[in-house]
This record gives structure tokens, sequence and C-alpha cells, in this order.
């Protein structure tokens, strides 16, 4: 029989398909609670907040009737709420309140929840027997006691495995940043640390009885701390955050047991919207949050369009850092990634953004290693014209090993090479010829360092060309646009008293500079950017 | 097992560093090819700890005896000897793999180092620690060697957070690591306070050196400048003996890397004097090595002081003469099409040994050398004076370095203005003394010394 319930209730639970459905104390009882408040209940009998409950004996009859009363519905797991990571450290030093008195008569669904708990498919290594004993006797004791015995649900009740580590998680969450630097710092303190009387085995598996901790230290990562004089510890470091990780990751699927345990291999994105933010990962990435490929070439498709009507950079920009991501979180190594680098990286280019174009020809690079299609000779041809521009040796040579003869032959990247030739043998005439027909989008890397090169040809002629040169000759040999573009180059370098109006010709008197232009030139080359260089 | 400790017992009664490394090498000595074999099968995993330590014992017991901490120090080392030979034997019948090798050997590393900290392990023994760190560095390369065939994706987990893929590094993922353990034997040797006679200080070049390698080979040489910054803060302070002191085989290896750390920052007159040094300590029948010097001291000779190698210092080095001597010949004869072409065919070499960039600015010289012959060419000027001593021919038409620079190149005309060009340059680097007058067409050179340097 059914126990009525009165007509003020308004059918909790059950209305709202989202919460958990929560069952109702008996009438007499003014507080509704939802089951989910159970678990704090269990654990934290002192809590000021709850309201005790009192033991109702005659409900006892009714209770295998009572734990579905919904007919079919069969209520989700309670989540475990955040409350009870307060309640955790009392709970080991309650007493189980085992009653001597008589026997009690066990209802058969806690009877089966026990028998549940010791089935070897739910066995978790990290939680001893001993803990679940422990957490059972717990449970199923504050539960008896406050009454509850009979209205919990102890079919879909979490087993004490999954109780006993979602309070660790929490414990380690309160504790794990001030822990940890103490024992990078000092490991032997820990003693006397607040956890001394902490019996949760992953601690105990650190601390021990205090003789031997004076003289061994067995696990790896406290030796690790002590061998290392300098209070780095990386490895240390790395084994805590990997423990964090774990943890979190297995409270979270406790927590919304829908989703499924996250695994090591590469997610898929179930995202199907076309735009996103660009955000840094800080915690392993959410599949609903992640696109596809077939959405991110729709995505790809959408920004050409925006970006040829808006011409919108950090719009653009954001937008692609997120597609690469979502390709990164994916592992997605296709053509269609190197379509995506290719495109953010020429319009990186064609706005000046250095360091994100320099990110993507890295990536590019190890792309085309693979094997994959795209313009590799292209991009060839601006990794060299990149490293020109950086001055970086150690990477032009890595470059030059890279390419293949069939690959030298290639127009943009012999042109990227007579480039870099001409400048290592000062060969300016040469070079601002190559400057004048650069493929591709090679010159907006050059007009990066043509500004220094004019100044390093303008020291040379200075030196070696006397009494003057018309200021035509600089015009061509320099590559400027016009002469006065060139006289305005040569006055924004303080050589206007070098300019001498000759009626049919300006000239540039070179044998009265001295070393005028050596300065602005050992400048010009000393700040090169080097932003989001690898 | 015995034998291993009799050589173990031996060692420590003479205090002989070498002697002691010798009993950790995972190389059975050429007379004894089964010794590796014959230590695993001494023992079982249930009694190696035990085993280990009554061998220890006995065998020191007669001798010198050993203090019991350092006693229980030795037995964790050679617990993990012993487990990292099982697994290299067990990788010679294809039973394990390298990186396995790796974590095992690493293990055996953390251990000795832990001797070190914790029990008390004397600094005569220092060479264990050379053993073991060169065979960590080997089985490490060995291991990513093993990754890299295997699977082709090896990052599992470690890019889920990233933005972008990060292929490179993790291609020597275990190098890397094997850094962060060579490292922490720098910091051992660097940081003991002990008196110098027993200090782990004499093991700091050969563990620098060891670094260096790693360095290299991680393409990310210049960490090398951490290295030799620490270094330097002892040095300042008179905490690190001299240089000087060091066995020469760790000398030679230091000033060589040393001297490539500036060549590849193109201070090569730095690079010069450190390769100069090496070259001079290195010992004679040390061909391979010598070689090595040599590679990187020719082309830095060549541009500070443009000097060539002798032929009869290149016939000794069959390879060098096959890498240096047709550039050699052209940058003497100023052909400068010619240098081109054997700069271009040795390219693929040159590029492998970071020499290109270097050589390619030896055209330079060929070029100074062609101009100098035009000069020569150009003969005397009519003395303005009767019986006055000849004077050269110091202005010289445009027109006539150009024909030479054009058949120097191969027969095309070169445009003049970039004849000019490249003499504007070797007036800029002061190869060449003198002025050009455009207006005129001529160059006028110095009539002191035009070719500075080649007794012109």
């Amino acid at each position: 029989m059914m126990p009525s319930w009165p007509a003020t209730h308004q059918a909790p639970g059950v209305a709202q398909q989202s919460t958990p459905a929560s069952y109702a104390y008996p009438p007499s009882q003014s507080t509704l609670r939802p089951l989910s408040t159970i678990a704090p209940m269990l654990t934290s009998v002192s809590d000021p907040a709850f309201i005790p409950v009192t033991v109702r004996q005659t409900f006892g009859q009714y209770a295998p009737v009572a734990s579905n009363p919904y007919g079919g519905y069969v209520p989700p797991p309670p989540p475990v709420q955040p409350q009870m990571t307060t309640a955790s450290p009392v709970n080991g030093a309650t007493p189980a309140p085992e009653p001597a008195k008589g026997k009690v008569d066990w209802p058969e669904s806690v009877r089966n929840y026990v028998q549940r708990s010791f089935l070897p498919q739910n066995d978790e290594p990290s939680v001893s027997r001993a803990d679940i004993e422990a957490k059972l006797k717990n449970t199923i004791g504050s539960a008896k006691e406050d009454g509850s015995l009979y209205t919990i649900d102890w079919d879909t009740m979490p087993l004490p495995q999954a109780f006993v580590k979602a309070q660790r998680d929490a414990e380690l969450k309160h504790a794990v940043t001030p822990s940890r630097a103490r024992d990078s710092l000092n490991p032997k303190k820990r003693k006397s640390s607040e956890f001394a009387n902490d019996d949760t085995p992953w601690r105990s598996t650190n601390s021990r009885s205090s003789l031997e901790d004076r003289i061994t230290y067995p696990s790896p990562e406290k030796r690790s701390a002590m061998d290392e004089p300098l209070p780095k510890s990386s490895k240390f470091q790395k084994e805590a955050n990997k423990r964090k990780r774990r943890f979190e990751n297995e409270y979270k699927s406790l927590r919304s047991p829908s989703p499924p345990p996250p695994s090591a291999g590469p997610i898929v994105g179930t995202c199907d919207i076309l735009e996103k933010k660009y955000l840094r990962l800080t915690a392993p990435p959410v599949p609903s949050k992640v696109r596809p490929e077939p959405i991110l070439r729709q995505t790809l498709d959408l920004l050409k369009k925006k970006w040829k009507k808006e011409s919108n950079y950090s719009y653009i920009c954001d937008q692609f850092k997120s597609m690469r991501q979502d390709l990164t979180v994916q592992r997605l190594k296709n053509d269609f990634t190197v379509s995506v680098y290719e495109i953010h990286a020429r319009i990186a280019l064609e706005k000046g953004d250095i360091g994100e174009y320099n990110q993507c020809q890295t990536q590019l690079r190890s792309l085309y290693a693979l094997g994959l299609k795209g313009n590799p000779i292209e991009f060839k041809a601006y990794r060299i014209l990149y490293f020109i521009h950086t001055a970086n040796r150690t990477g032009l040579n890595d470059t030059l090993a890279d390419l293949t003869t069939a690959e030298k032959e290639e127009r943009a990247i012999k042109h990227a090479l007579e480039v870099r030739s001409s400048l290592a043998l000062g060969n300016y005439h040469k070079f601002f010829q190559l400057y004048l027909d650069t493929p591709n989008m090679g010159a907006y890397l050059m007009d990066m360092f043509v500004v220094r090169e004019r100044l390093a040809a303008l020291c040379n002629m200075c030196k070696a060309y006397k009494p003057d040169v018309k200021l035509r000759f600089i015009t061509e040999e320099l590559g400027f646009e016009s002469d006065a573009d060139a006289a305005q180059f040569i006055i924004d370098n303080h050589g206007q008293d070098l300019l001498e109006d000759r009626t049919e010709y300006i000239a540039f008197l070179t044998g009265k500079a001295g070393l005028l232009f050596e300065n602005s030139r050992s400048a010009a080359f000393r700040k090169v950017d080097i932003k989001g260089q690898i | 097992m015995n034998e291993l400790f009799d050589d173990f017992a031996q060692a420590h009664a003479r205090q002989n560093g070498y002697q002691l490394a010798q009993t950790l090498s995972p190389v059975a000595p050429p007379g004894q090819p089964n010794r590796l074999r014959a230590i695993w099968q001494g023992t079982n995993f249930h009694s190696v700890k035990g085993d280990i330590k009554h061998f220890i014992k006995t065998n020191t017991s007669h001798r010198q005896k050993l203090d019991h901490t350092e006693v229980n120090g030795w037995v964790e080392v050679y617990m993990a000897y012993w487990n990292a030979i099982g697994e290299i034997l067990a990788g010679e019948s294809g039973k394990s793999s390298w990186t396995k090798v790796y974590e095992s050997w690493k293990e055996l590393t953390s251990m000795l180092i832990r001797g070190y900290n914790s029990f008390g392990f004397a600094a005569w023994t220092i060479p264990s620690l050379y053993m073991v760190g060169k065979y960590l560095r080997l089985f490490a390369i060995k291991s990513d060697e093993e990754r890299n065939r295997t699977a082709n994706d090896p990052a599992v987990g470690a890019s889920l957070m990233q933005d972008d893929f990060d292929s490179e590094t993790d291609k020597q993922g275990q190098l890397r690591d094997c850094e962060q353990h060579l490292k922490r034997i720098f910091t051992l040797c660097l940081n003991d306070r002990a008196p110098l006679e027993e200090s782990r200080k004499w093991g700091i070049y050969f563990i620098i050196n060891l670094l260096f390698k790693t360095y290299f080979k991680l393409n990310s040489a210049s960490l090398s400048r951490t290295i030799l910054k620490t270094l330097a803060v002892y040095k300042d302070k008179g905490d690190m003996p001299p240089l000087e002191m060091f066995p020469k085989s760790q000398r030679v290896t230091f000033k060589y890397y040393e001297g490539i750390l500036f060549f590849l920052e193109e201070n090569y007159v730095e690079a010069e004097t450190h390769l100069t040094e090496a070259w001079k300590l290195c010992h004679k029948d040390a061909a391979p090595q010598a070689e090595r010097i040599l590679t990187y001291l020719i082309p830095c000779r060549l541009l500070t002081s443009h000097v060539l190698p002798t032929k009869a210092l290149l016939a000794n080095y069959p390879r060098l003469q096959e890498l240096f001597l047709p550039l050699a010949t052209c940058i003497k004869s100023g052909n400068l099409r010619a240098f081109d072409l054997a700069l271009q065919k040795g390219e693929d070499e040159f590029v492998k040994r970071r020499i290109y960039l270097t050589l390619e600015r030896g055209r330079d010289i060929a070029l100074r050398n062609l101009l100098r012959k035009v000069f020569l060419a150009g003969g005397f000027d009519e003395p303005k004076e009767d019986g006055g001593a000849p004077v050269r021919r110091t202005r010289v038409p445009v027109a006539e370095f150009r024909a030479a620079i054009s058949m120097g190149s191969g027969g095309d005309l070169i445009d003049p203005d970039e004849v000019e060009c490249l003499m504007a340059n070797m007036i800029y680097k002061d190869l060449m003394k003198g002025y050009i007058a455009r207006e005129r067409g001529i160059v006028v050179l110095s009539k002191k010394g035009a070719f500075p340097g080649t007794g012109l």
C-alpha cells in the first residue's frame, strides 16, 4: 500500500525531469529533501545547516513498496554535491554506530547494496576493502540513525567506492596547492602537517612512520625531490599534477555519469556551431565544444568569405586559432589541416603578424614532412625568407638541409635561396633586383628586412664611392619607387646634408657621409623581432 | 656474480674509480663475451638483494671494509644494474625494447645519484657516473629511434590540451628526458662542497661534455651557454679547479665544443682560439677527433685570416681533402664559377656539418684574388720623374674588373652596376683599399697596400 502524500505536495522531483527525483520524507516532516542531500547527511553528522530527522519505525513496513513510488521511473544516481567535501575529515574518526542491542532486520535493498559493493566487477584498485567496509558502515549506520534507511533508494545509491574517491578528490582539491608546495620545499616536514592522522590510502603511500621517514625514501618522486638541491622537482610536480588530473576525471565522471570516461585517445567533437571564440585550454577539451572536421570545413568557407568581405584581422585570427585548436585536440592531420594552416599563414603574412605566421609555418613544416598535400614550395620559400629576416642561421641551415635538389630548382625556392646568397655576399645590387621580382606573398616578408638591407647597402656605398653619386643611382640600386622616396629615406636617417641639388640632377655626397649610417644600420640589425620564434 | 664483486672490492681497495666504473658497464668486455649473461643468471628476482649484499660483504671483508650505509647504497645500485642488464639481454633476444632498457638504466642512474646524496659514496668513484651517464644518453637515443620507427603518432594524451601539434619535441622525447638526468649529475658534481682533493667537482667537465653532446643532438646547442654561464660563476669564485688540471681527453672535447659554440654564433675570432687550443691538445693519433676539429678550424681560419689549408695538412685527412681542397684551389686561383660549383657539389655535406654558410663567404676571398690579378696585370705607370721607383697603376677602369669578373663567373657579361656593387663590398670589408669614382668609371686603388695582407 502506498503512503498517502499530503495534498500540499506538488509531486516533487518528477515534475522537473532535469533534477533528480526526490523522495519525500514522511508527512510529519515539514522539509522535503531531495535524495542528493543524503550524501552530506551521511558524512557530516554535525552539519548545522541540516535538520536532524528522527527515526520513524512505523514507516519501515512500507519500505519495499516505497522504493519505487513512481512506477516505472527509475531516478538517475544522485549527483554528489560538493558540500560533502567539508565533511570528510570527521568521518574517519566517527565510530560506525553498530547497534549492539538486538538484531536489526536489514531491508533486502540494503543487503543487496552491501553485496553489490563487494562484487568483483565493482572492484576499484585505488580503494581498499577496508575503506569500503568503513564507508558502508558509515553510510548504512547514519541512514539507520536518521531513519532514511527505508527511504533511500539503495538500488541506485552510488557504491562506497565512488564516495571514497569523490571524497579524496575533494580533499585533494583543497589540499593540493599547499601540500605540493610543502613537499617540494621540505618533504620531511610532512609529518607535522594537518594531514598527519589521515588514513586514506593514496596519502598513506607517501606518509610513513617517523623512523623510516628519516632513513629511506623509497617512492621515486620523493627521491628526486631529495636529490635535486634546488626545489624544482619537476618530476614530483608532474606526478602530483597527473594524480590530480586523474582524480578530477573520476570525480567528474561520477558527478555526471552520462559521458563516457575520458580515454587517452583523441576526442571526436560534436559541436555544430560554425564560429567559436579562441580560448586557451586549461583542462582537457569537451567534445561538445569541439567541432568535427565537416563542421570545420564549413567554418573555413565562412571565414574565407568573411575575410574577403570584412577584413577584420583580430576576428579572423581568433577564429583560426580556435580552428587550429579543434584540429589539434582531435588529432586531425590531413590535407584539410594543411589548408587551414596555409590560409592562416597567408592572412597573418598579409597583416604582418609575424608571430602567428611563424607558428603556422612551423606546423606546416611537419605537416608537409608527413607527405600531406598543400603548397610546400610556396611555404618553404617563405620559411627561407623568414629566417633571413630573423637572422636565424641555425634555422636557415636546417631549412637548407630539408630541401631536395628538385625543390631548389623551383622558382619560389630558387628566388629565396638567391635572396639569401646575395645578402650573404653583400650583393645588394642583385638583392634589390630580386626584391622587385618576388613570387607569391614573399614580398610581405622581404618588406620586413628591406629597410635594414638598404641601410647596409648605404654604408657600403658611402665607404666605396667618392666623391659622390647621383641620387637616381641610389633609387635604382636600392629599389626605391622614386627619387623622392630615396631622398626621404636618406633624410629619415639624418643624411639631409648629403643631398645636393645640381640643376640637372641631385647628388648624394657619399664621400662626406663617413660613418653616418653605421649606427642606424647596426640598430636595424639588432632589433630583429623574434616574437614567436621557435 | 662473484667475479663482478671481486672486481668491485678490488676497485674499492685500490680506490680505482675507472675499475669500479667497469663493473657498471652494460657491454661485456672483449675477453668475456658472456659476462653479462653470467651476472644475470647468477641470481633471480627473489634473492637478488640478498645475493648482492652477501657478495659485497664477503668480497670486501678481507680487503677495504665498507661502511654499512655505503654497502646499502651499492646494493641498490647493483640491483638496478642487474635489472638493467636483464632488459638488455632480453632485448638481444627480441623480448624487450630500448625504451625499457632506457627506463631501467635511468633507474640505475637515479640509484647512483642517490648513493652520492644519501649513502656517502666517495668522490673517487665518480667514473661510475661517467659510465652510467654515457650509456643513459646512448640508450635514450636508441629508444627515440625505436619509438619513431614503431609508432607513427607517438603522442598519447600529450597534445590533447595544445593549440598546435608539437611533433618536433616528441621525436626526441627520451633524449630530452635524459637531459634532465644528466643535469642532475651536473648539479651533483657542481655543488659538492667537500675539499677539492675529494670533491666531485672533478667530474664536472666530463658531464658538461656529455650535456653538450646532448644539446647538439637536440638541435638546441645554445642551451650549452647556460651551462657555461653556471660554470663561469664557479670559476669566478675560484670554486672550480682550472681546466688545465683535468684529463686531456676532457679538455679537448670541452674546447672543441666551446669553439663550435662561438662558430655557430659567427664569432670566428673566439672560435678560432678555442679550436686551436683543442687542436693542439688533441692526441696525434686521434685522427677522427682531429678531423672534427679541423672541419671547423679551417673555415674559421679562412674567414679570420684568409688562410687556406695546405695540401700537406689535408693529405693526412682524405675526407677533409675531399671537402676542402676543391674550394681551396678555386679560392686561390680566383675562379668564381668553379668556386660556386664546388660549393654546390659539397652543399649537402657542408650543410650537414653546418659550415655551408661560413664557407660560402670564402667567395669574397676568391673575388679578392681575382681583382688582385687584374691589378697585377695592369702593370706599372710611367715613373713621373726619371730614375724614380716604378709605381703600379692604381687607376683601373671598372671595365677591366668587369671583364675579369665576367670571365671568372663563366663568361656571361655581368651588369656594370653589379660589378661596382661587388667592388664596393671588397672596399667595405677592407679586402681592397681605394674608392670607386663612378662618374669617371674608374677605381682608384691605394698606392700602399691595395690588397692588404697579400704583399701588394
